[in-house]
């Protein structure tokens, strides 16, 4: 798709980062009452959420409508390749480099963010440009 | 020692395993779809979106616990 074209979607980029990281700061707050270290490690692993699928959703709607059908398909495995690598790259680098760190904050947190993420896609989804 | 990698390289596997199966459903009825009725090309594709996100709920989950076993629990 040439940059000049025109979009037929209105990607709700901002209010879905927005609400994202409203509930990663929630978490956070509530993971924060046990230690700081835990309000820390929730909100990292909402990060590691919300990064991965920035990319997915910025990717999958690069091309958009019927005649680019193929390259919607393409995209979303590239995509979903490429989060699910990020994914694993930055759970590893949390791993290795933040220490200490406390797990079951840091894997509740992102667990939520998983099940939460579709259902906020669901009810705020991309709508057809008038 | 051993037996973590072994767990690990089962979660990951078998997740991605689920993944691709469900994925390359997804995206083939997509496309099938899409050449049936082309003026429900965008709305399909908002519904592939949010099905993609559910579709990788658990290997994604499964990337987490893995990368747990192999960092922490082996490391």
């Amino acid at each position: 798709m040439s940059p000049t074209r025109k979009r037929i979607n209105r990607l709700p980029f901002l209010q879905w980062l927005a609400i994202e990281t409203g509930l990663i700061v929630l978490l956070s707050l509530v993971w924060f009452t046990e230690s700081r270290l835990a309000g820390y490690s929730a909100f990292v692993g909402g990060l590691i959420y919300v990064i991965p699928n920035a990319y997915f959703a910025h990717r999958m709607y690069r091309f958009e409508g019927a005649q680019h059908a193929h390259l919607v398909v393409g995209n979303m495995f590239r995509a979903e390749t490429v989060k699910l690598a990020l994914t694993a790259v930055f759970f590893a680098a949390v791993f290795i480099l933040m220490e200490p760190v406390h797990v079951p904050a840091l894997l509740f947190t992102f667990a939520v963010m998983v099940a939460l993420g579709p259902l906020l896609r669901w009810f705020i989804r991309p709508q057809p440009q008038r | 020692m051993e037996m973590v990698f072994i767990a690990a390289a089962l979660i990951i596997g078998l997740g991605a395993l689920g993944a691709g199966i469900g994925f390359g459903l997804l995206g083939g009825k997509l496309l099938e779809s899409t050449a049936r009725q082309p003026e429900l090309g965008n709305q399909l594709q908002t519904k592939a979106f949010i099905m993609a996100g559910l579709l990788d709920a658990v290997p994604m989950i499964g990337v987490g616990i893995a990368m747990y076993l192999i960092f922490v629990v082996a490391g």
